[in-house]
């Protein structure tokens, strides 16, 4: 790896375990190994949106360039939103893409996720399904959100219709994060999650 | 929900200024004159470990409680760290927007995106021509050879204007005097003996704009003396 990556990670680090946001549990980075190429980040959703409570793992990838190139992150929490894609965990963010600029850093990165968190761009989706449903049915969004950072990011708001329905469809046979995928599209309309499952 | 407001909350705190609070302890040390020649080429090790180096820095700073100062210095410091590398910026140089870098940092900015030229901290236009290098005292012993890239553009620097005395008529390549006379009323007595004080600025460097101008001026009085002229036959 290029020194200046490692020289320069190594610093992000100490000021990132440093910052007042961690201080807050707001944000965390972790080592996943010793030459510092890769991360492991931490995102609290925030207060006041269907992400509030749970905590979202982010793989960070650092390139040989950085911080001439972006790092790679990438979500491996499950999460509905629609510049997340809810299969791979794959963001749109053009802070990750072209609008990066060498002086952003891991903190910096992090908490521009989490504020993608409170502020969809569902205009620029990555998950076209849930930047339609975001679209059209906002209520509908929240508590599929909710449900989703219940579920895999330890969020506090149960929803026992969800469960049920997801149920119906395990009892069948389904995979329960394939059921929760086909019911989250259909606005939780189980016949027709049903017809596509078995379509 | 109240989009607008978690959004302006949330937006403020991605875009504020990062607080850096990495201790660098060396560095610090490195600040204090006088310690590092007692220590000499080993000035680098931590010398806060010794009792002896203690003693100094606290002596070195009589009046105030060494860890304020300590912390003061240590912002001092960062307050010269390149905003690519996160390290005192050498060769330093300052963008048009005020952002301090390394120019081996910039220029390796630059040429990862040529055709998105911007300043890496609050995404100004900016071009390698239109940065200004930064010469502190000492500087130049830092300097790197090894540097790859290439050399820092250089500082630009023009004549002070020479205030009061007749400013004369640069003509272009300087010491050139020119003088008309017509019949007996001597013009040129007037223009070549009148020149107090020799206070002719000296001919602006080829290249900046001043050059340019007077080079304009000059042609423009040429141009007056041979319609003058032709005046004076056909007269």
């Amino acid at each position: 790896m290029a020194n200046i990556a490692a020289q320069r990670i190594k610093r992000e680090f100490k000021e990132v375990i440093k910052s007042e946001e961690v201080a807050k549990c707001a944000i965390k980075v972790e080592l996943v190994n010793d030459n510092y190429t890769e991360l492991k980040g931490e995102i609290a959703g925030p207060p006041e949106t269907p992400y509030e409570g749970g905590t979202f793992v982010l793989e960070i990838k650092v390139p040989e360039t950085y911080p001439f190139n972006p790092p790679k992150v990438r979500f491996i929490t499950k999460i509905w939103h629609p510049n997340i894609s809810s299969v791979t965990g794959a963001i749109c963010l053009d802070i990750l893409k072209d609008q990066w600029a060498a002086a952003m850093t891991l903190r910096t990165v992090l908490l521009s996720l989490q504020a993608l968190l409170a502020a969809a761009e569902p205009d620029d989706p990555q998950d076209a399904v849930v930047a339609k449903q975001f679209k059209e049915n906002q209520d509908m969004f929240r508590q599929t959100a909710r449900h989703w950072t219940f579920i895999y990011a330890g969020g506090p708001h149960k929803n026992s219709d969800f469960d049920l329905k997801i149920r119906r469809l395990t009892d069948m046979g389904i995979e329960d994060h394939q059921a929760r995928v086909a019911l989250s599209s259909y606005n939780w309309d189980l016949e027709r999650a049903t017809e596509q499952l078995f379509s | 929900m109240d989009v607008t407001a978690t959004n302006a909350s949330n937006y403020s705190c991605v875009y504020g200024t990062p607080s850096r609070t990495s201790h660098r302890f060396h560095r610090r040390v490195k600040c204090q004159k006088g310690l590092s020649n007692i220590f000499g080429p080993n000035s680098d090790a931590p010398i806060g470990s010794t009792k002896l180096a203690r003693r100094m820095a606290a002596a070195n700073e009589p009046g105030s409680s060494r860890n304020n100062n300590g912390e003061e210095k240590e912002k001092d410091e960062k307050m010269f760290e390149c905003n690519i590398c996160l390290d005192t910026a050498r060769d330093a140089v300052v963008s048009m927007c005020g952002h301090l870098f390394c120019w081996p940092c910039l220029h390796q900015w630059l040429e990862t995106r040529p055709n998105r030229q911007v300043c890496p901290v609050c995404k100004a236009a900016i071009s390698k021509e239109k940065v200004v290098p930064l010469y502190g005292r000492g500087s130049t012993k830092q300097e790197d050879p090894r540097n790859k890239v290439p050399p820092r553009p250089p500082g630009q620097r023009s004549e002070p204007e020479n205030n009061g005395g007749f400013p004369g008529f640069g003509f272009g390549d300087g010491g050139f005097h020119m003088s008309f006379g017509i019949g007996a009323f001597p013009f040129g007595f007037f223009t070549s003996s009148f020149n107090f004080g020799d206070a002719r600025p000296s001919a602006a460097p080829r290249g900046t704009p001043q050059f340019g101008e007077e080079h304009f001026l000059s042609k423009v009085f040429i141009w007056v003396a041979v319609i003058f002229f032709i005046w004076l036959l056909m007269a």
